[in-house]
C-alpha cells in the first residue's frame, strides 16, 4: 500500500502600515519507505519552511507611511453620498493632513498606535505626568522620523521615549522607565 | 582577548531581575562562554570591580552615543563638539569604588581620545546621514514558544536599517572569526529590529575600536540573519532555558578564564555550593 505524506508550511508576517502578507508552500509525495515517516517529515518540513522563509523575504509593494490618509481623510468628512456637504468640512486642499487627536475627534482611526500598548502608555504617562504640550511632541516625533507618534513604529516608539526622558522625564525616570 | 561591547550599563535592571524574567544577548553569551561564571553574575549578582578597560569602553560608548543622537536631531556633532562631552563623562562616571588605574589615568584618557578621534576621522559614517535609530531599547516576546522575552539596546541603526555596534578591543580582531564570535549578539539585535519595525534588517556592522599605539578602526560589514542563525539563537535560548530551570551551573575551563572577574570564586567552586 502506498503511503502519502502531505505538508503544508504557512506564514503570515506583519508589515508596516497596519499590512500584512503571507506564503505557503504544499507538498504532496509518495513514501518508498514506511519505516521513516518521522525522518521523511523532518526533511520535508524543514524543505517548507526553508522555502517559505527564503521567499517571504520579499515584501513587494508595501504601504507607505500615507498611504490611504489622503482618501481616509476626504472620505471620513465627506457626507456619504459622495459628494462633499459644502461647508469647507473636507480637505479641499489636496494635502495630506496628519491630525492630532485632541480627544474632540473621532473617525475610527484616532485611538490606533503603530507601537506597542506598553509604549503607548509609556508616552501617554510621560506626557501626563510631566504636563508636555501633547503637540511639541507630535513636533518632536515629525523633526526627527517625519511623521506622527501614531504612525511610529515600535523601534521609532522606543526613540522617541529616550528622548522625552532626556527631555522631560525627570519624574518618570525614576519609576518604569523605557528601559526595561 | 578581552573586547568590550559598548552597550551601556544595564546592570541596573539586571540587579533586580531573575535570570528567567527576560532574554538577553549579554545573558546568552555569557551562558554560552561559562555557564558558571553565569551564575556568578546573574544568580549570585557577586559585584564586580571596573576596570580600566571597561571604563574607556562606557566613555566610548557615551561619546558615540551623544555623537549619533546629535546627528540625529541635527545638532552640530563634530570632533571639537564632543571633547567637552568626553572630559565630562571621563569625571562624572567614575565608579564611586574607584579604579585601579596603576598610575596611568592619563595615559588611558589619551588613548581613548585619540581612539574616538580616529574612529571620527575614519568612520565610514557620514556626519549628514541621519540615524534611523540611536540606542533604541526593544524587545519581543516568545510566549508561543514557551520562552522568556528577549530584550536588547541596539547601539545604532543607521540609514535603511543597518544595525550598528560599537567595539572596543585591545586587539585587532580577526576577519574570519568576528562573525561568528558575535553571532548570538547580532542575531538578538536582527530578530529585535525585525519585530519592532516588521521588515528584516538590511545588514548589520561590527565598528571595531582598536586600542592600539596607533588607533585603528575595524569595520565589518554583514549579511542580514539567515533562517539557520535565527533557528541557532532558538536553539541557545531553549538552551539557556533548561539550563536555568535544571541549575545547570559548571564551569568551562579555558583562554577566557584569564580575564575573568570570577577566578577565584571559580577555584573555590564546588558542585552544588553557591
Amino acid at each position: 500500500m502506498a503511503i502519502k505524506l502531505i505538508g503544508n508550511y504557512a506564514k503570515r508576517l506583519g508589515l508596516p502600515g497596519y499590512s500584512s502578507h503571507q506564503f505557503s508552500v504544499s507538498v504532496e509525495t509518495e513514501l518508498s519507505d514506511s519505516g521513516d515517516i518521522q525522518g521523511e517529515a523532518a526533511r520535508i518540513y524543514q524543505l517548507l519552511q526553508d522555502a517559505v522563509d527564503r521567499e517571504i523575504q520579499e515584501t513587494g509593494f508595501v504601504p507607505g507611511d500615507e498611504y490611504g490618509l489622503r482618501n481616509g481623510n476626504e472620505r471620513s468628512h465627506a457626507n456619504g453620498n459622495g459628494t462633499s456637504n459644502g461647508n469647507g468640512d473636507h480637505n479641499g486642499n489636496g494635502r495630506t493632513q496628519y491630525r492630532i487627536d485632541n480627544g474632540n475627534e473621532s473617525n475610527g482611526q484616532s485611538d490606533r498606535w503603530a507601537c506597542s500598548d506598553k509604549q503607548k502608555t509609556f508616552i501617554e504617562k510621560l506626557i501626563e505626568e510631566n504636563k508636555i504640550d501633547p503637540a511639541t511632541v507630535e513636533q518632536i516625533s515629525h523633526d526627527r522620523f517625519g511623521f506622527g507618534m501614531r504612525q511610529l513604529n515600535k523601534l521609532q516608539a522606543s526613540g522617541l521615549i529616550s528622548e522625552l526622558l532626556e527631555v522631560y522625564g525627570k519624574k518618570s525616570r525614576n519609576g518604569k522607565g523605557g528601559r526595561q | 582577548m578581552s573586547v568590550a561591547t559598548l552597550a551601556p550599563p544595564v546592570q541596573a535592571y539586571d540587579r533586580q531581575s531573575g535570570p528567567l524574567d527576560y532574554l538577553s544577548a549579554s545573558r546568552l553569551k555569557t551562558w554560552a562562554d561559562c555557564r558558571l561564571k553565569f551564575y556568578f553574575k546573574y544568580v549570585e549578582r557577586l559585584p564586580t570591580a571596573t576596570s580600566p578597560a571597561l571604563f574607556v569602553g562606557q566613555i566610548v560608548h557615551q561619546v558615540l552615543q551623544q555623537w549619533n543622537l546629535r546627528r540625529w536631531r541635527g545638532e552640530a556633532a563634530d570632533i571639537e563638539t564632543l571633547w567637552p562631552v568626553f572630559s565630562e563623562h571621563w569625571i562624572q562616571d567614575q565608579p564611586d569604588d574607584g579604579i585601579d588605574w596603576k598610575g596611568k589615568e592619563d595615559e588611558q584618557k589619551e588613548k581613548a581620545w585619540n581612539m574616538l578621534e580616529h574612529y571620527l576621522k575614519q568612520t565610514p559614517i557620514p556626519l549628514a546621514e541621519k540615524p534611523e535609530a540611536v540606542e533604541v531599547v526593544v524587545e519581543r516576546d516568545f510566549v508561543a514558544a514557551g520562552l522568556p522575552p528577549l530584550k536588547g539596546v541596539i547601539d545604532l541603526v543607521r540609514q535603511g536599517g543597518r544595525i550598528v555596534d560599537f567595539k572596543t578591543t585591545a586587539q585587532t580582531p580577526n576577519v574570519k572569526q568576528v562573525a561568528h564570535l558575535n553571532e548570538i549578539q547580532l542575531s538578538c539585535y536582527a530578530v529585535l529590529y525585525r519585530e519592532a519595525t516588521g521588515h528584516p534588517e538590511s545588514g548589520m556592522e561590527l565598528h571595531h575600536l582598536v586600542k592600539t599605539k596607533t588607533p585603528k578602526l575595524v569595520v565589518t560589514p554583514l549579511s542580514p540573519m539567515a533562517p539557520e542563525q535565527g533557528r541557532r539563537l532558538m536553539a541557545m535560548m531553549e538552551s539557556y532555558v533548561q539550563g536555568v530551570e535544571a541549575e545547570d551551573y559548571v564551569p568551562s575551563p579555558g583562554l577566557h578564564c584569564s580575564y575573568c572577574d570570577f577566578f577565584d570564586q571559580c577555584r573555590a567552586w564546588k558542585r552544588g555550593a553557591a
